[in-house]
């Protein structure tokens, strides 16, 4: 049976370097940071630790009911405010999402870390009368995917993949296989996640975190650099309409790309260990799906967060599937490491790279040590992207690879 | 504790927590029916009234009764009266 085609149709973001995908495309396009000095965190770490925050508009926030936004902790409500900018680009009827047909597929690391810390704050002080009933709501795992699902009247299968770091991309893949097996016809899909000091301390506690105090926090975050010394906690939400091919062609539908292949597995041993097998298991898995060569592949977005042993894992698994020739960047040099948001969020930037012809560097990549043997461009190139893999790796072993391709 | 003040800061709630404008709310709203609040808003309004007096309500079977905003004045002029001390504990 020939497979049912899943193509994006809408794509939206809440991102460190702004609340739109034209804003982050810009952004780094030119190169700037969405990194700076978490002076708010001072009193937690006692001293000055580098982040990537998000700032919402407070008056896209109002435009959100007050019945959905309620049971929002920053998480969800990120994803809320991306999930309108991309369901505004579909064109999609508002009547459509309460078909049944369309499916809510949204993940994070947690449902929203602030809220948790609320939560065990006032039981810890004896406050638990003082708690909204909306408390666990917000902080429920799937908090973005339901929220997201009624701010559009989404009456689908509703799911939330949350696997950490590589939950939106993992979201993205479920999204293409619900497409293909004729579940759903459109599927609103992707990850968020909010960044709080204790997300980032859990990242310290593992020495992953970078945390020197420095006078350019900018510079701070430096994937497959050969100084790197850890991430930076980002946060933010990537949100993509995922839709049927011909549903798509029926309505005369702005394509933007495709979806074209999907893995995902786990190293089945450790936690936090990269395993770099498992890391080329799954993109050689991904290629396989699309029925696409690992020659045919322009460009790989690398999931690559700075960290020591994370980064070169991953830049020796791609050595193993597509040898030295096929340019590598990862954005987490300019947003920093964005956590269950970060496959999609940066999905949503490499699809900016496959319409204009880009390839955009990584940032603060000045000395390639021993992530050699990988290409890796140290400005933006011109260069026809019509196929890219994109990496999601995350705790729990989880690897999660996409490909997608230019719509022609 | 007068009249004014219980309405005055019962009101405050469904400004804060329900985002409601000030010159809505009149006695004879219905709170389900014409301030449109649901299961969820009311376990809210209990918390925001339990906060703003510092009694707990949550067991009192009279706030399970209240049908109006007038319904919730009335409740706490009887309440300040039975209970003086609330008048120390607004916030």
């Amino acid at each position: 049976m020939e497979k049912r085609r899943a193509v994006v149709t809408g794509i939206g973001v809440v991102s460190p370097l702004g609340n739109s995908v034209a804003e982050l495309y810009r952004g780094l396009l030119d190169g700037r940071s969405g990194i700076r000095a978490m002076t708010e965190w001072r009193g937690e770490f006692g001293r000055s630790i580098a982040g990537a925050p998000v700032v919402p508009d407070p008056e896209q926030v109002k435009q959100i009911s007050r019945k959905v936004r309620r049971t929002m902790g920053n998480a969800a409500l990120f994803a809320g405010l991306a999930a309108r900018e991309a369901v505004t680009q579909s064109g999609l009827e508002p009547e459509f999402f309460s078909s049944g047909r369309v499916a809510c597929v949204i993940g994070s690391t947690v449902g929203s870390a602030a809220s948790m810390t609320e939560a065990c704050v006032a039981d810890y002080e004896g406050r638990r009368n003082d708690l909204s009933a909306c408390h666990f709501f917000r902080l429920m795992s799937h908090s973005s995917s339901f929220n997201v699902a009624d701010m559009f009247g989404i009456n689908g299968p509703q799911l939330s993949t949350n696997s950490a770091c590589a939950s939106g991309l993992q979201a993205l893949g479920e999204a293409l296989e619900l497409i293909q097996l004729g579940k759903v016809d459109a599927v609103v899909a992707g990850g968020s996640d909010e960044s709080t000091p204790l997300v980032a301390a859990s990242f310290q506690l593992l020495y992953a975190l970078a945390e020197e105090e420095v006078p350019e926090p900018e510079k701070l975050s430096r994937p497959f650099d050969a100084g790197r010394t850890g991430l930076v906690c980002g946060e933010g939400a990537g949100i993509l309409v995922v839709e049927e091919l011909e549903h798509a062609k029926r309505r005369g539908a702005q394509i933007l790309f495709e979806i074209a292949g999907y893995a995902t597995n786990c190293s089945g041993w450790h936690v936090s260990h990269s395993d770099e097998v498992q890391t080329a298991n799954c993109m050689k898995g991904a290629l396989a799906d699309a029925g696409i060569s690992a020659e045919a592949v322009d460009y790989i977005s690398a999931h690559a967060t700075g960290t020591k042993v994370g980064d070169a894992a991953e830049a020796s698994a791609i050595r193993a599937v597509f040898g030295g020739d096929t340019p590598v960047s990862s954005l987490k040099g300019h947003i920093g490491h964005t956590l269950g948001a970060s496959g999609a969020l940066e999905m949503a930037a490499v699809a900016g790279m496959m319409r204009d012809g880009l390839v955009l560097p990584t940032r603060n990549l000045e000395e390639v040590g021993d992530c050699s043997g990988i290409l890796l461009p140290r400005e933006v190139q011109e260069r026809r992207v019509r196929v890219c893999l994109k990496n999601s790796i995350a705790f729990g072993g989880v690897n999660a690879s996409l490909v997608c391709r230019s719509f022609e | 504790m007068d009249r004014n003040e219980i309405v005055k800061t019962v009101n405050s709630i469904f400004v804060e927590r329900f985002e409601m404008d000030e010159s809505e709310l009149t006695p004879e709203k219905k709170i389900i029916e014409d301030l449109q609040l649901d299961s969820l808003d009311l376990v809210d309004m209990i918390v925001g009234l339990q906060q703003k007096f510092g009694i707990m309500l949550r067991d009192n079977p009279e706030i399970r009764n209240v049908r109006t905003l007038g319904d919730v004045y009335d409740l706490f002029e009887k309440l300040a009266k039975e209970h003086p001390e609330i008048a120390d504990k607004i916030k």
